[in-house]
């Protein structure tokens, strides 16, 4: 069975680490930096043909012809093809599966894929694409999510039910009702969280090659393999087997390549067909239809709480807008709820969130996947919870403390958490305490807290097996190669095993290679998804690693004679530690112990223990270590034009341990980045004819170096007893607290609160002028009221 | 057709592509230089950043016409020579990206690294301000700019032989008695 | 990646070779400068030409020269970086340089021309848009369609005239030479627009822009551009206004003038403006006070609408405080 939390958070000989810990340099650092590193698109084979998509220009209709003649008419044109060529449905979760590659019958947004040609170039498939013609019979277009819940026809998906939800999940826990009646105080109110996406700068792009002997192999833009491969191997009727899916270097993911998409299947389908390399390669609009962004989300808050501070209840009513197909959205349902309980303590809660159906780009995991939204909603609330019963915000904030190894009102489990040094380093690195509240008008500082998982038990189709696995390979010149299915999709996964497992083996980092996400070479691993790679694919190389280290130092004993606690590997070499005269460099070693045991290997893998809350769906969210993060946000309003700067962001993260701090900061940097970003900035958004209003890096404002704020890392190390020598997850949990944040120093410097996401100028100018007319109503209500006898 | 003579990265190079390719097509799939990236199709990202006579140009908006007669640096001709060439390997601008972090999945880094050669060949010790400005056409979804940054000033102390800056969560270690930045 | 459609590309290397293509081709050759604006354009399939003349090659284009009259001739194909750094740009037409130096990205302006920025395309969130999706909507009246998805029922395109250098231009009292084949025309910069966004030049056939000429400034000259952007770089304005201030050698405003872009079809001169600051002097409470009622004269002469993306309300609101900041920025030229 697979391994997990014996190997313990220290060094592997129980000193100082060797390796973890400090500023390392990444294993594919220099051939990014030289433009060595092969990304999808790089790859180019002979004779390959170039794919591209007919999209759907309705945002709801039915299908009724599509005539190809004209299409595959044109000469260089090899293959044209309709949902009727691959009809099978496929998803990310096996229980909503209710995507084709091509759309079936009817399209449910506007750029849904309709068919498909490759041709010689690109020319010649575009304009054979032109020369496709489709006969739609438009329906009711949803755009509104509340339309979506309250109209049943016509359906988007064809259901039981006959309506337009995607998901519904009402949990409670605890007495809530009874916590908001006696609650000395209720705070309740309404907040919205608008679309955004991913934004990786690679487009999507995906390469099929079919050999002699009908071999499939698909080169993708993907984070997941596994599940690309296992989709593969179910949409084109195929042994898994015939498929070797690998993932070349990938240029920045965020959530947006977790799914699989209608490339991979229609690249590997045409390849079959013409026996030819095929290639699609998205243009940034087809990146944005493509979408699987943050959900868009409308919250109802109520919290609970006493004179104290402390929060006695919370409870909070979801509407998720889903877009057009289900993605993750049964996960995004369930995190939208699940992933509130900490870092504080609820003694009661209660959630109930409904995902509908629009005809939108569908929705799916964004860094912070579900949660990001709800941790706004609420952290803004407890602010205005801290303001009107005068406590200070971090103070609020750590009277509530969940504590460390201990259990959430709704069931998980909580191992370490240094959620309270989060808050002290803020506070400090910020001088909080010098200028909250205390910064002239228009200037002020926020809080806020968050927490997130490192991965979850819940490997979303239904297994024993282990969700990560290691194989190590040794060779004679002394070179380790590390095989894993795990996705470096940037964040440096491929780093940190190379880390980890020359940790453990004594090496220099030089010795140790990775080859990654191949699955013909590699072990399983489930993808870089959830937090989960640092976590898991670590735990599954430190086992891999600390079974072979035992055959060396074994193998060395018994050659010197002495006790196996004498031989150490370190620096290259193995030492006897009483006698350090007595060494042999690593590759000596390694074949003494081949000579001793046979061909040298080992594998090692991960699965969680059993977590979660014995209700169902409390396996989703449940985590074997949480991180956590505090935020401080410096603003600046400009109460002329509502624009509002970010000169400084603090965000302390609790990271278990640092394998590497610098890929840890890196880690932090760009969560807050990018939380700060979608805050002010970006908007998924569709007009009026459910268009995107501007599929475009120009007009989806992401921010330039200008308009980033400079950003403070700081780095808790809670240790975790179960993580990779300690290591919790550092990719999604800075991101989350960001945003309330900013929020409440919004308040702090102008008095206003918002609740409606994004901070637009106009918002802010609107809000300031409802306060100027508050207080002036206040005002003369004041006047009146002292210059009337009272009643 | 067109024939194109130009200088590559130092090399006279003598091609062909059809009149409606870009600069970047050419380089990418007609030359096969990968190394200069297309993120957004049409001039909003900075992905296919390269220098045309020492000045930094969008390839995917230069149609490969304009290469003719010009000196063309791409990510490729930044290590102008391997050391097994004489050369001295990596630029500082290279070798700085990789030790500070700056390259995360990595794609927008070429252009980001020639904006910043270009930058420090014109002003060889530039501000915070200037060093923002010269990279503020150039996209980075991965890093929140702050390790970008953080590299760009590392090569700069580099050619002056000043100590290069510290980032904030070295300091914040330091101070604490945790392991310094090796 | 998306393609741009095929043309015929032709290099000349002088002007005369340029016009004369142009003359043979009529109207399947279109002028490629800079590329900045025409090439995004034609991938999203909004020019198709057949030709394309390209200026790239043509010295004689490029570069700025003070004239024997102090003023400056600058070339149409002069890089907007270089206007943006030239010292004589600088001092005698500081709201140019700085307009030049705000355009787009550092990559865009060492591509993109002055003489390109002022033959600029109109813009519009309905129709800088990919062929695909501007036919999910039936297509607009600037292109391919027949409704206006701005205004309902509209019948005139009111895409926004977004080049930033124009404002700057036209407080400066600039003008354009045009030549064609055998002929030549000089404009007033003013006399260029018209208020039709589906073409908002009155250009003739066979014409290439060649040189822009600004009128020397007086020694008291004060200028300054102001635009409103999401970001911090790349953007086109969602509001760009440049200011002019001459001061006589008392130090007081003999002439004052402001215009601005990212509106309407045509750049909107400011009513009022001269008359209003006449007399003061900058720096001076005086001065201060009247732009309050010059920046609320301002907001209502400009009614953004919902052609280029921001909330139009607030965009209108941004006129005022634009029109104050920017004459104040202007102003601060006077201590130095």
């Amino acid at each position: 069975m697979a391994a997990r939390d014996q190997h313990g958070p220290q060094a592997p000989w129980g000193d100082a680490f060797q390796v973890v810990g400090k500023p390392h340099r990444k294993v594919d650092g220099m051939a990014k930096a030289t433009g060595q590193a092969i990304y999808t698109d790089d790859i180019q084979l002979p004779g390959m043909l170039h794919a591209k998509l007919l999209r759907s220009p309705h945002a709801h209709a039915n299908i009724v012809s599509i005539d190809t003649q004209k299409a595959r008419a044109i000469p260089g044109v090899h293959a044209v093809i309709t949902g009727a060529d691959l009809p099978t449905r496929y998803g990310v979760i096996p229980w909503t599966m209710d995507e084709t590659a091509l759309a079936v019958d009817k399209v449910r947004f506007i750029g849904d894929p309709v068919a498909a040609v490759a041709a010689v170039d690109e020319d010649t498939a575009n304009l054979a694409l032109n020369a496709i013609e489709v006969e739609y019979e438009l329906l009711h277009a949803y755009l509104d999510p509340r339309e979506a819940l309250e109209r049943g026809e016509p359906t988007i998906h064809a259901n039981k039910r006959g309506n337009n939800v995607s998901k519904q999940v009402d949990l409670a826990f605890g007495d809530v009702d009874e916590a908001l009646e006696s609650a000395d105080l209720v705070v309740e109110g309404d907040y919205s969280f608008h679309g955004s996406t991913h934004g990786a700068i690679e487009p999507h792009c995906a390469v099929a090659q079919v050999d002699a002997q009908g071999l499939l192999t698909l080169w993708s833009s993907t984070q997941i393999t596994h599940y690309v491969h296992r989709a593969l191997a179910h949409v084109l009727d195929l042994p898994a087997h015939r498929i070797r899916v690998i993932q070349p270097s990938l240029g920045g993911a965020f959530g947006g390549k977790s799914d699989p998409f209608a490339l991979e299947f229609v690249t590997a389908k045409m390849a079959q067909m013409t026996g030819r390399p095929v290639k699609m390669l998205w243009t940034r609009e087809e990146v944005f239809y493509a979408h699987r962004g943050r959900h868009p989300m409308q919250m109802h808050y109520k919290t609970a709480a006493d004179k104290d501070g402390k929060v006695r209840a919370v409870d909070a009513k979801i509407l998720i807008d889903g877009g057009s197909y289900s993605s993750f959205g049964l996960v995004t349902t369930y995190y939208s709820g699940q992933l509130l309980t900490g870092p504080y303590a609820f003694p009661a809660y209660r959630f109930d969130s409904t995902r509908v159906f629009t005809n939108k780009p569908p929705c799916g995991p964004k860094r912070g996947h579900g949660s990001v939204q709800p941790r706004f909603a609420f952290e803004v609330q407890l602010d205005e919870v801290a303001e009107k019963l005068g406590i200070d915000p971090i103070e609020i904030r750590r009277r509530n403390y969940l504590g460390e190894h201990t259990q959430t009102v709704n069931g998980q489990r909580i191992t370490s958490n240094g959620f309270l040094e989060c808050l002290d380093k803020v506070e400090r690195a910020s001088a909080w305490k010098e200028r909250h509240g205390k910064l002239p008008s228009g200037r002020g500082l926020g809080v806020a807290g968050s927490m997130y998982i490192s991965g979850t038990n819940y490997p979303i189709y239904p297994n024993d097996m282990p969700q990560a696995g290691i194989q190590l390979k040794v060779d004679r010149s002394g070179l380790v190669m590390v095989f894993t299915g795990g996705n470096d999709i940037g964040q440096g996964s491929n780093s940190v095993v190379a880390y980890l497992v020359a940790e453990e083996l004594g090496l220099e980092l030089d010795a140790v290679r990775v080859i990654a996400a191949d699955t013909d070479l590699c072990p399983v691993d489930l993808g870089a998804y959830s937090s989960r790679v640092t976590f898991m694919v670590g735990n599954a190389a430190i086992d891999a690693a600390r079974k072979l280290r035992k055959l060396v130092v074994q193998a060395l004993a018994e050659k010197w004679e002495v006790p196996e606690q004498r031989v150490r590997l370190v620096g290259g070499f193995a030492v006897d530690l009483e006698d350090p005269e007595r060494h042999v460099p690593s590759r000596e070693a390694f074949q003494l112990a081949e000579a001793r045991f046979d061909t040298l290997g080992s594998t090692g893998s991960y699965n969680t223990p059993t977590l979660g809350g014995d209700y169902r769906g409390g396996t989703i969210g449940a985590s074997p270590a949480y991180s956590f993060t505090a935020h401080i946000v410096e603003v600046e309003v400009d109460e002329e034009t509502g624009r509002i700067r970010v000169p400084k962001v603090w965000c302390a993260h609790d990271c278990g341990r640092a394998l590497n701090p610098m890929l840890v900061a890196g880690q932090i940097e760009g969560s807050v980045y990018m939380g700060i970003a979608e805050a002010l900035l970006e908007n998924h958004d569709m007009n009026r004819f459910g268009l995107h209003a501007g599929p475009s890096l120009l007009d989806y404002r992401m921010p330039t170096t200008i308009d980033t704020p400079e950003i403070e890392a700081l780095i808790v190390e809670s240790v975790d007893p179960e993580g990779p020598y300690g290591a919790k997850e550092a990719g999604e949990g800075p991101l989350h607290s960001a945003i309330p944040a900013l929020s409440n120093a919004i308040f702090d410097a102008c008095g206003i609160r918002l609740r409606h996401l994004p901070f637009t100028p106009a918002k802010v100018l609107a809000a300031l002028r409802e306060k100027r007319a508050r207080e002036a109503a206040d005002a003369s209500v004041s006047t009146s009221t002292s210059s009337t006898p009272a009643v | 057709m067109r024939v194109i003579r130009f200088v590559l990265n130092g090399d006279p190079v003598e091609t062909a592509a059809p009149a409606h390719w870009t600069l970047l097509e050419l380089l990418r799939y007609g030359l096969k230089l990968t190394g200069s990236k297309q993120g957004c199709d049409k001039g909003d990202c900075g992905a296919c950043t390269v220098l045309v006579g020492g000045k930094p140009i969008l390839a995917c908006l230069s149609l490969a016409a304009r290469a003719e007669g010009q000196e063309i640096t791409t990510i490729e001709g930044l290590m102008p020579l391997h050391k097994s060439r004489g050369g001295s390997g990596a630029d500082p601008v290279q070798e700085a990206f990789d030790a500070c972090g700056a390259l995360q999945c990595g794609f927008c880094q070429p252009g980001m690294m020639l904006s910043t050669r270009a930058l420090l060949n014109q002003h060889p010790q530039p501000s915070r301000e200037q060093i923002q400005a010269a990279l503020s056409g150039n996209l980075c979804r991965c890093t929140g700019y702050t390790q970008i940054l953080q590299a760009v000033e590392t090569a700069i102390a580099q050619s002056t032989g000043a100590p290069a800056p510290q980032p904030a969560w070295a300091r914040d270690r330091e101070l604490q008695g945790q392991e310094p930045q090796s | 990646m998306l393609r741009l459609p095929q043309f015929e590309l032709i290099e000349p290397s002088s002007l005369y070779g340029a016009l004369a293509a142009l003359a043979e081709h009529g109207p399947d050759a279109m002028v490629l400068a800079g590329g900045t604006d025409l090439l995004p354009n034609m991938k999203h399939g909004l020019f198709e030409p057949r030709m394309l003349v390209s200026l790239a090659g043509i010295e004689e284009l490029r570069g700025v020269q003070v004239t024997s009259e102090g003023g400056l001739s600058i070339g149409a194909m002069t890089p907007l970086a270089d206007v943006a750094d030239h010292p004589e740009v600088r001092r005698r037409a500081p709201a140019l340089a700085q307009a030049a130096g705000l355009v787009a990205g550092p990559q865009l302006r060492s591509m993109g021309t002055l003489g390109g920025n002022v033959m600029l395309d109109t813009r519009c969130q309905w129709y800088n848009q990919t062929h695909f999706w501007r036919q999910a909507l039936g297509f607009c009246l600037k292109k391919d369609g027949t409704v206006c998805h701005v205004v309902a029922g509209g019948k005139r395109c009111v895409a926004a005239a977004s080049n930033d250098s124009v404002p700057a231009l036209t407080t400066l009292g600039a003008s354009l030479r045009f030549e064609r084949l055998g002929q030549a025309r000089t404009i007033a910069i003013d006399e260029l627009w018209h208020s039709d966004g589906a073409n908002n030049k009155r250009t003739e056939g066979g014409e290439i822009l060649t040189r822009i000429e600004i009128p020397a400034t007086p020694a008291g000259h004060l200028g300054a551009y102001g635009k409103l952007r999401d970001r911090g770089s790349i953007d086109f304005p969602l509001l760009g206004m440049a200011v002019r201030l001459d001061l006589d050698d008392q130090g007081l405003v003999e002439h004052a003038d402001q215009v601005v872009v990212a509106l309407v079809a045509r750049p909107v001169r400011i009513k009022g403006v001269h008359e209003a600051l006449l007399g003061l002097r900058p720096g001076s409470a005086d001065f201060e006070q009247a732009l309050v009622p010059l920046a609320e004269a301002a907001r209502r002469q400009c009614r953004p609408m919902a052609n280029i993306p921001g909330d139009e309300d607030w965009r209108r609101e941004m006129v005022a405080v634009f029109t104050r900041r920017t004459f104040l920025a202007a102003a601060e030229g006077a201590s130095d």
